[in-house]
């Protein structure tokens, strides 16, 4: 399991609806009037009444202690958790979230940083534009929405953003795409991009910058990892050295197929604590479930003992 | 044995609902013999801690500790720090008690009758929690009691703390 935070009982100071059908609430404490500090980037997760832990970034900002800001989408087809938001959250009402973490910073040696947002993906990016803008640094945040309307958290982005740092790309003005392949095949020296988005979003970006140089590229993808609600799916391994391909069973793990297939890998605690079975990996979405690797490394490391993958996933074997 | 030659206070109650929730403080606890504080994460078994000891019905720190803390006390360099009653994640704080010296020991609380169990071990756990760096080494030895409750009742802050003869 990761590293423990405090889970704290706040309240719902403010909640109002905004455009793409995002909720922006505001959680203050009862009794703290300093909350656990945060950087641009950091999530918090919101436990709801029945259970299910979710995350969200925080959109405030982190010289402003005394509120947490989410701005939560209502996801119909999603598992529940934003549609019970909307649906029943209130002003008044006390909501277990938990102190922030950051998977997903800004890096100080970077030259300049390149932010793509699809969608509601612009959570996490309007702190960290805001984190650039104030401290003066190179940036532009790129953010991509089905159209104007339903471009959540524009208005704000459009008032804050200097000239020249937010490029829209909406789906219905084909005059404002942007073709991704093309704008990532050379990278700046010094240039650092971050993404967060829709899985298609995410794919795309991933495969269109693979090429990146090893360490300059992050990505915040709120997955199943430490989801009680989390059903195993089944999905393939392609072996990037012969190109073989094995399935992975629902109920069975890689490791074990990998094992039976004939691949040495080294294992002991085959619970995703030890890191004896880490491997490489070269394309796919993981479902990172283990306690091992950190941030960085789960851009291309997975832990096949306990973690799994959408799809198919290219291993470095 | 000898007579046990002090008395001391009960300042403050915290207990949590469950695992890694913040400290909530208290008026007032029912204290169950031989279970726990009622609506504390170890009374109703949603607690983090490791299978041993198994005694840990209610916790209790001393607040001359925490005091010793905050004033960097003893001088270890780098250990200086600011722990609240609300963070330290024992049940009750007092003052005025040799925590340490109450292992197997029967004392008073109130109306209530404890036991000294065993000390309390310090976890990383806690120091994550509350990102407190060092926090762990810190409590080392001066971490508090763990004990059990033979008789039970209602404790309020204030409540004299005396011991008893065994």
């Amino acid at each position: 399991m990761a590293a423990p935070r405090l889970i704290m009982k706040m309240t719902v100071a403010d909640l109002h609806r905004g455009a793409g059908d995002v909720n922006v609430i505001e959680f203050r404490h009862p009794r703290r009037s300093q909350l656990p500090t945060f950087e641009a980037g950091s999530h918090v997760d919101v436990h709801l009444p029945s259970g299910k832990v979710r995350q969200y970034s925080l959109m405030g900002d982190p010289s402003d202690l005394s509120k947490y800001v989410i701005g939560v989408k209502r996801e119909d087809a999603g598992r529940g958790g934003s549609a019970w938001i909307h649906a029943n959250l209130n002003v008044g009402d006390e909501v277990a979230v938990s102190a922030p973490r950051n998977h997903f910073r800004l890096h100080d040696a970077a030259k300049s940083h390149i932010l793509l947002a699809g969608g509601i993906g612009v959570t996490p990016m309007i702190s960290m534009a805001r984190a650039l803008k104030s401290e003066g640094r190179a940036f532009v945040l790129h953010f991509f929405a089905r159209s104007r309307s339903v471009a959540p958290l524009l208005v704000d982005l459009e008032a804050e953003m200097p000239v020249g740092s937010l490029a829209l790309h909406f789906d219905d003005e084909p005059n404002t795409a942007l073709d991704l392949a093309e704008f990532l095949k050379d990278q700046q020296v010094g240039a650092h991009l971050y993404y967060c988005g829709p899985p298609g979003f995410m794919a795309w970006t991933r495969s269109h910058s693979a090429h990146w140089e090893t360490g300059t590229v992050h990505f915040e993808a709120f997955q199943a990892d430490m989801d009680p609600d989390y059903l195993p799916e089944a999905f393939t391994i392609r072996l990037n050295s012969s190109g073989r391909e094995l399935l992975v069973p629902t109920d069975v793990s890689a490791l074990t197929v990998l094992r039976d297939a004939g691949i040495p890998l080294l294992s002991s605690c085959e619970n995703g604590v030890c890191g004896s079975c880490e491997c490489g990996f070269l394309a796919g979405e993981p479902i990172h479930r283990d306690a091992v690797l950190g941030p960085e490394a789960k851009s291309n490391r997975f832990i096949p003992c306990v973690s799994r993958a959408k799809g198919q996933i290219v291993l470095d074997l | 044995m000898n007579a046990q030659n002090w008395f001391g206070e009960l300042l403050h109650i915290h207990i949590a609902p469950a695992a890694s929730y913040e400290m909530e403080e208290q008026s007032q606890a029912n204290l169950i013999a031989g279970k726990g504080i009622e609506g504390d994460r170890y009374f109703l078994g949603t607690g983090t801690y490791s299978a041993r000891p198994a005694v840990r019905e209610v916790t209790l720190i001393e607040a001359e500790v925490l005091e010793h803390l905050e004033i960097g006390e003893p001088q270890v360099p780098g250990i200086k720090l600011s722990l609240s009653p609300a963070d330290h994640r024992r049940n009750l704080t007092t003052r005025g008690v040799p925590l340490n010296h109450l292992v197997g020991k029967r004392f008073r609380v109130g109306d209530v009758v404890l036991r000294g169990a065993r000390l309390n071990f310090p976890c990383k756990y806690i120091e994550e929690l509350l990102g407190i760096p060092r926090l762990f080494e810190s409590l080392l030895n001066r971490s508090g009691l763990n004990c059990s409750i033979e008789v039970g009742g209602i404790v309020r802050p204030g409540d004299r703390i005396v011991p008893l003869e065994d």
